[in-house]
């Protein structure tokens, strides 16, 4: 017991060296004249290790892919502070009265530190990170910035937390409004691709991010992003603003990550290169099922307690006798994102030959299927399927989720927030932040699919 | 084995609710069919070898006498139907009825032909029911 409980806490030790080395990086654009010294400062002695920046990465991909089960091995969030987010913490009134955002973010900063994880770090991002303990970030939140940061490019926060961050099993958060202001008018254009190249950079292979969004009252000064109108809006805002967590990092830990800690506030969502195992799935031939059809398994009639089938085989079928089939799906190790019916309705796709099975209805599980004796009881979502004619044939057929942007990221997009009380809840150029990491996560043009469901429809024998 | 009960049993058509066609095919049809041929010549063998040679009892080998078994080995094989489709917690459907009547038909038959092949071995009642 001893033994392992050592082993496990070597990973996170040597997480933790190689943060170090990697935490004066100076591979920020116009940082050289005062960050390194700043950062050493904050750092706890024990960690100003001595380990090369240039191995960090070599150990990093080369971390055991065991340690893919039980906790994360280190979590990092990282809290804008700059000018922009002071209205979401305003200095602590006599009314006491604090904002969505404090309430949010210290409960989040409070979940972070009692979990699981091996190690976890706070950082204030600034023009570059700065080391926080757990208290000093959790008062920063409570009772406001102290120093606000001028402003913070989000290229160069995402390239920084990409390239120095970027551990096997370790995520990084970053809270902040996502308030991207191009240096002038003519660069905003080019929002994605300057967010795309930001987290292209190092070129990770299984980069994964998971954007969240949430709403908040806002108290205090806002400062558009398009600044060609007013620079600055005093006493800010009759709408509330949105502000975003990203989770970043390998496929795997981001996955875990949001499952952990994200799943009881879901807010907004979507997830970028994020990989889901297939959810349990299975045919189920007494729960609404319509016509001639039974399970083709080999081995249905045993009847095996929690078997699943995916083989329709159909005995008669016309345009007059219909077959109806319904799929059980237990959706439970998904994000909210893809649980919600309404996604499904849109994203839910039949792909299958000579056949033309459609769906004809998505609905969730309910108190009737849920204390029901029959299978439909395990699952958590159903897809019934309509077909009037099949292949002469084994034919596979595949229920597939495909992973579009949802439509609250449209919704919250504003291409100009420079009078953002009659805007309403909007952030600029947000779909154009979405563009550029989808570009970044996805290989193909289209992004593979969240799941993949393969069943046969046969003829019966 | 399973080809041939399947056959003889969908002859009255395939099974109904079309969902329940594996466990019917693969399970009841054999069950039943088996039990029915076994229950069939345990019958003939008791009416023909012991009643009618072993113990010697002279006064029931008439027709009427045969046709007691034949009746009660259709009501049996009935019985069997119903039972094994209980058993197998099948959906209900009236098909249920029809494969157990259709059953006792078959049991009729297996009856009678293991009359025929196995009356001659009997000593009282070899000429029965011709």
């Amino acid at each position: 017991m001893h033994l392992t409980r050592s082993f496990r806490l070597l990973p996170a030790l040597t997480v933790g060296l190689l943060l170090a080395g990697c935490y004066s990086r100076s591979d920020m654009k116009g940082e050289k004249a005062t960050a390194p010294a700043a950062s050493t400062e904050t750092a706890a002695p024990d960690e100003n290790a001595t380990t090369p920046a240039p191995t960090a990465d070599a150990t990093n991909n080369s971390a055991p892919a065991t340690a893919a089960a039980g906790p994360l091995a280190q979590v990092n969030v990282f809290l804008e502070v700059s000018g922009s987010m002071e209205g979401f913490m305003p200095k602590t009134g006599a009314d006491a009265a604090n904002t969505r955002f404090q309430q949010h973010v210290a409960q989040f900063l409070s979940e972070v530190n009692r979990s699981s994880a091996a190690r976890k770090t706070y950082f204030r991002i600034k023009e570059k990170p700065y080391r926080d303990s757990y208290q000093q970030l959790s008062q920063t939140v409570r009772s406001g910035i102290q120093q606000p940061a001028s402003s913070t490019d989000i290229p160069t926060v995402l390239d920084t937390l990409v390239s120095g961050y970027y551990a096997t099993n370790t995520v990084s958060v970053l809270i902040s409004d996502f308030i991207y202001s191009p240096k002038n008018a003519g660069a905003i254009p080019y929002i994605s691709t300057d967010i795309t190249d930001a987290l292209n950079r190092t070129q990770r292979p299984d980069l994964a991010i998971s954007v969240y969004g949430y709403t908040s009252d806002f108290r205090g000064a806002y400062y558009p992003a398009l600044n060609t109108g007013v620079r600055k809006i005093s006493a800010c805002c009759d709408t509330p603003i949105p502000y975003y967590f990203w989770v970043i990092g390998p496929a795997d830990a981001v996955r875990r990550f949001d499952a952990a800690l994200l799943e009881r506030q879901p807010g907004q969502q979507a997830h970028f290169g994020v990989k889901y195992p297939t959810p349990a799935s299975s045919l189920l031939s007494r729960f609404q099922n319509v016509g001639a059809w039974y399970y083709g398994e080999k081995d249905a009639s045993k009847r095996a307690a929690g078997a699943s089938y995916h083989t329709v085989a159909v005995s008669s079928i016309s345009a007059k006798e219909p077959v109806e089939f319904v799929v059980g799906m237990d959706l439970k190790t998904l994000p909210a994102l893809y649980r919600d019916l309404n996604y499904l309705k849109t994203s839910l796709n039949i792909q299958a030959q000579d056949t033309d099975a459609k769906i004809v209805s998505v609905f969730a599980a309910n108190e009737q299927t849920k204390n029901s004796s029959g299978e439909e009881s395990k699952y958590t979502h159903f897809v019934k399927v309509h077909v009037t004619k099949l292949g002469k044939a084994a034919r596979p057929l595949q229920l597939v989720l495909r992973n579009q942007r949802p439509a609250w990221v449209a919704q919250w997009t504003t291409k100009n927030d420079s009078n953002i009380n009659q805007t309403g809840t909007k952030t600029f150029a947000l779909s154009s932040l979405m563009d550029g990491v989808q570009a970044v996560t996805a290989t193909e043009q289209t992004p593979t699919p969240v799941f993949i469901i393969p069943l046969t429809l046969q003829p019966a024998d | 084995m399973k080809g041939f009960f399947r056959f003889i049993y969908e002859l009255i058509g395939t099974p109904q609710p079309p969902s329940e066609t594996p466990v019917y095919r693969e399970v009841i049809f054999p069950n039943v069919g088996l039990l029915t041929i076994g229950l069939s010549l345990a019958m003939v063998l008791i009416f023909y070898y012991l009643i009618n040679r072993a113990l010697g009892v002279a006064t029931f080998n008439k027709v009427r006498h045969w046709v007691i078994f034949l009746v009660v080995n259709a009501v049996l094989a009935f019985v069997i139907g119903i039972w094994q489709t209980n058993a197998q917690e099948v959906a209900s459907h009236s098909y249920i009825y029809w494969m157990a009547t259709w059953n006792a038909i078959l049991g009729l038959f297996w009856f009678f032909l293991f009359s025929v092949l196995l009356k001659r071995g009997s000593t009282n009642a070899s000429t029965t029911p011709f």
